[in-house]
């Protein structure tokens, strides 16, 4: 309403100011604009006119017309102006209307709003007095609400209060809580601990419990090991007594090889005899071969005899024959000769040829048996010869044989005297034995004494307890037949006795049992009483049972009391066969003593009679073993005796046989078969030192070899030798030696080679490395013959310059050689 | 300056250098082999008057190695080197028939050395390219190894011109001498 009402305003007090202006303004605007029209064309008049008359009256014509356009336009403006002043009018009297309409309808407008203005005020006033006093209503509640909730807070505090003393009293509580937690607590762990202490006594308990248990196993084990010693120890006590019977079979034993000592004994003399038997035998061979031998050089005589015989024969025909070749072929030169006289006669000439052939053929037959009486003389003399080489064959195995005799002889002589020794030895260990024996044998025999006369004791003494206990024995057992006679008598009496007694219980018995048929009927009696008497009959049946048991135990003691008496009866019955019995035990005893007494006395007598055997049985065999000994060494002696003749005959043949043979080869004039024996020998000889001579000849070249070898070695190595033998020496010298060794030739060369290697060293001591030069020092002083103090100074000299640290040693004063002597430091 | 330092390194780290010895005849191939081991080439060389030395570095080990001349006038020098010497390489020509008993009796005076009885002997049976080479085996017998008694030592056939055979003696040698450290 407002913002309209301004607006409105507004509209009109800028339209309000216009009317005295505007309405003249535009008024004088349009009647400047028509005159500035006017003057505006004016001048375009004057700046045209100036180029030509008919231009300028063309010109003005044109402005002419368009003066009076302008004009016709003037007038129409004039009109349209007047018309719009018209206009103007009409709307400045609308308008004065539309404001005067609008200040009426403003001012209405104003006095309706302030009409309602005040309407409203007068509402407003009234609803805030009403509005006021629901407030103070309200305020009234609110203050009595306040004073509610005073109360109400004052209430709360209270409480609230009442609840920090609460809580104060629940923090006090929960203090003490607290405190008796903690306390419980303690007291749980005290518990604890004491139960972990208690756990811990448990398992030490325990612990013990298992140590106890382990020393019981152990003690368990000690226990069975010990057991098991103690069967051990049984077992070797088991041992030991075997070993005890073992011992005892040993000494068994032992008496078994003396036997057998002696049994060898016997054998060896056995074997002694057998041994002379065979030298006697061999002894008788050797005779033998002795006379066969002789047979055999007489054949060999006789055949020798023989064959000279046949040669002289043979020779004696040989001449023979050659005397009557001599005469056939002088006859057969003679005849040649007649046939060369009487060439002409040809009958002569073929019967002197056939004489000729004949005689030939005669010849040849002559020469054919002389060929063959040749030929079986010389198989004669083959036969001969072999004969003769059969006979030497035969020397030699004679030879041999004696030679093998000789040895056997003389092996079997060791084996004597071996066995010699043997036996010997064995004699005096006979001996020994003997005397041991003898030992033995008196010992035994002094035993044999002691024991006899110990047992002859024994046995007069036990023959005296014999007979005592004899008479002891007799006399107990006519005492114990008197007993048992007496025994039997009161057995007897006692048997009739009891019988009686018997009887007697037996009688009373058929009392009581008539007794108790008195009394069964008086009880039947008693029982009629009773059945009027049913008080009576109870007391009277008890009696009767306890009488009853009393007979029952009476009867069952009688039966008892018999069946003891028996079983008495019984028992003495067998005491006596007993006593029989020992009796016969004691008898058979006695026999037993007797007869043990008898056997002694027989072994006594047995032993006595062996001990004499055995005496006489070793005197025997000493005796004999001494005679033995005595016929062994004359046996020996003998068979040595026999061995120097067979030696000696031996020789003796060998002689002969040697001769014999001369003898041959001288006969012969041909080489024997010893000589050819001989010098196979020699040739053999000859041919081994021949061998051992090439032999040494062999290794006498190889050590030529070898020398030449070695000396071909030495020339050539002959510098490093030498230098080896020098090396020993001094470093220092080293150099001059290997100079000297080299050759004269060389020695420039060489000279110049050093000098070469010494540049080259030195060149190279001075450039390489300090580890390198290190190495070379040694070097360097030896090829320029530092000495040992020159050589060290220059590696301390070069340690100094490896090393970090450290002092230049001080030069010593070989370094400076024109100062004689070396100056002392200062400090 | 750099051998100081060197020594300084080898010093912390425990590293000593091996002392090995080349010795042998005069041209058995010693400084062919001594610079086939260092750079791995055949070089052409000249009769060593005095020594080459050279460090020589093999699976980790460093080895310093001594070429020795063996010229007969310079080998009594060859004793001036023995000390602390941890193996030695004895080269012998394979095809020298005529002067290996020289060479054995080289030996043999050298293996005497008491500065060289901790010393591990390898022997280079050298030139096995020829083909009139001894066999190692008859070598071995003619240089009498096989009677050496307290010794440490193998013969290998090497030829240094074809580079055969060192590889396996240096094995063989680096082996024995880790362990026996």
């Amino acid at each position: 309403m407002f913002a309209k009402l301004k607006k409105k305003i507004a509209e009109e007090a800028a339209i309000a100011p216009r009317p005295g202006g505007a309405a003249r303004i535009p008024r004088s605007v349009s009647k400047e604009s028509i005159a500035s029209m006017g003057a505006d064309s004016g001048d375009d008049f004057a700046s045209d006119g100036s180029s030509s008359r008919e231009d300028l009256s063309s010109q003005l014509f044109r402005r002419n017309e368009q003066i009076r356009k302008l004009e016709a336009k003037l007038s129409d403006y004039a009109d349209q102006v007047r018309n719009l002043q018209k206009i103007k009018e009409k709307l400045e009297i609308a308008l004065e209307k539309h404001q005067d309409s609008s200040m009426r309808k403003f001012q209405e407008q104003n006095e309706a709003h302030q009409a309602s203005r005040t309407k409203m005020a007068e509402g407003m006033s009234l609803a805030l007095e009403k509005k006021d006093q629901e407030w103070r209503e309200k305020l009234a509640h609110l203050e009595k609400e306040k004073r509610l909730l005073a109360a109400q807070l004052q209430e709360t505090r209270e409480q609230s209060l009442n609840l920090f003393q609460k809580r104060d009293e629940i923090d006090e509580l929960e203090g003490f809580q607290q405190q008796e937690l903690a306390k419980v607590k303690h007291m749980l762990l005290k518990k604890e601990e004491s139960l972990a202490r208690a756990e811990r006594e448990l398992e030490g308990c325990s612990r013990e419990l298992s140590r106890a248990q382990g020393e019981l196993q152990a003690s368990n084990c000690l226990s069975s090991h010990l057991a098991g010693e103690l069967r051990e120890l049984r077992q070797q006590h088991s041992e030991l007594e075997t070993q005890r019977d073992e011992l005892v079979g040993a000494e068994a034993s032992a008496e078994e090889k003396i036997t057998s000592l002696e049994q060898r004994g016997q054998e060896l003399q056995a074997f002694l005899q057998k041994l002379a038997v065979d030298l006697q035998k061999a002894q008788a061979a050797a005779s033998g071969c002795e006379k066969r031998l002789e047979t055999l050089q007489a054949e060999h005589e006789c055949l020798r005899l023989e064959y000279e015989q046949h040669k002289q024969k043979m020779t004696i025909e040989v001449d023979e024959k050659n005397k009557l070749i001599g005469h056939l072929q002088e006859k057969v030169s003679s005849l040649e000769k007649r046939l060369e006289g009487n060439f002409s006669g040809d009958e002569h000439v073929q019967e002197l040829l056939k004489e000729k052939s004949a005689l030939e053929q005669q010849l040849s037959v002559a020469r054919a048996s002389h060929v063959e009486t040749v030929s079986l003389l010389e198989t004669q003399v083959t036969q001969l010869a072999s004969k003769a080489a059969e006979g030497q064959s035969l020397l030699s195995e004679r030879e041999e044989l004696a030679r093998r005799f000789q040895e056997s002889s003389m092996s079997q002589l060791q084996e004597l005297e071996q066995t010699l020794q043997l036996t010997e030895e064995a004699l005096t260990r006979s001996k020994e034995e003997i005397g041991e024996r003898e030992l033995q044998i008196q010992k035994l025999q002094s035993e044999l004494d002691a024991e006899s006369s110990r047992l002859k004791q024994e046995i007069s003494t036990v023959k005296l307890q014999c007979t005592e206990r004899i008479g002891r024995l007799e006399a107990q057992i006519a005492a114990f037949e008197s007993s048992r006679e007496a025994d039997q008598m009161s057995a007897q009496h006692r048997i009739s006795r009891l019988e009686e007694e018997k009887e007697e219980l037996l009688g009373s018995r058929r009392e009581y049992e008539g007794s108790l048929k008195q009394q069964e009927a008086e009880v039947e009696r008693l029982k009629e009483e009773l059945r009027s008497r049913e008080t009576l009959s109870v007391e009277i049946a008890k009696a009767l049972g306890e009488t009853r048991e009393e007979l029952h135990q009476q009867v069952a003691e009688l039966t008892s009391a018999s069946q003891g008496k028996d079983q008495l009866i019984t028992e003495k019955a067998d005491t006596l066969l007993k006593k029989q019995e020992e009796l016969e035990q004691l008898r058979q005893s006695h026999e037993a003593l007797l007869l043990q007494t008898r056997q002694l006395q027989s072994a006594a007598e047995l032993c006595e009679s062996q001990a004499a055997e055995r005496e006489a049985a070793a005197g025997k065999q000493l005796s004999a073993l001494r005679l033995q000994v005595q016929e062994q060494q004359e046996r020996l002696l003998a068979s040595e005796s026999n061995v120097t003749a067979l030696e000696k005959a031996t020789e003796a043949l060998n002689k002969h046989l040697h001769p014999l043979e001369e003898r041959e080869a001288e006969s012969n004039g041909e080489v024997t078969a010893t000589d050819i024996v001989v010098l196979q020998r020699e040739n053999q000889e000859l041919e081994q030192q021949m061998v051992e001579k090439n032999k040494m000849i062999k290794q006498l070249q190889q050590r030529m070899t070898e020398l030449k070898k070695t000396l071909q070695k030495e020339l050539k190595i002959r510098p490093e030798g030498e230098f080896a033998e020098v090396r020993e020496k001094t470093n220092s010298e080293v150099p001059n030696a290997a100079l000297t060794v080299t050759n004269n030739a060389d020695l420039n060369d060489s000279r110049e080679i050093n000098f070469e290697y010494l540049k080259h060293v030195v060149l190279k001591f001075m450039s390489c490395r300090e580890t390198e030069a290190f190495h070379l020092i040694k070097a360097v002083s030896v090829l320029l013959n530092f000495s040992q103090e020159e050589e060290n100074m220059l590696k301390e000299t070069l340690e100094y310059k490896m090393s970090w640290f450290g002092s230049k040693p001080s030069p010593k004063g070989s370094i400076r050689p024109s100062i004689s002597n070396p100056r002392t430091p200062w400090s | 300056m750099g051998g100081f330092f060197s020594t300084i390194f080898s010093s912390l780290f425990g590293t000593r250098e091996m002392r090995i010895l080349i010795l042998g005849l005069d041209g058995a191939g010693k400084t062919t082999i001594l610079y086939r081991l260092q750079v791995g080439e055949v070089v052409t060389t000249i009769p060593t008057i005095g020594f080459n030395v050279e460090t020589v570095t093999y699976k980790n080990l460093k080895f310093q190695v001594w070429d020795l001349g063996g010229q007969t006038s310079i080998r009594p020098y060859w004793r001036c080197y023995y000390s602390n010497t941890d193996a030695v390489i004895y080269v012998v020509d394979s095809c020298d028939r005529d002067r290996i008993g020289i060479s054995k009796s080289e030996l043999v005076a050298m293996l005497e050395e008491e500065e060289l009885k901790k010393a591990i002997l390898v022997v280079f049976a050298n030139k096995q390219d020829m083909e009139q080479a001894m066999t190692p085996t008859e070598m071995a017998n003619a240089l009498g190894l096989p009677a050496l008694k307290d010794r440490k030592w193998q013969i290998f056939k090497t030829s240094a011109t074809k580079g055969t055979g060192l590889d396996e003696a240096m094995e063989w040698l680096v082996e024995t001498l880790k362990s026996r450290q």
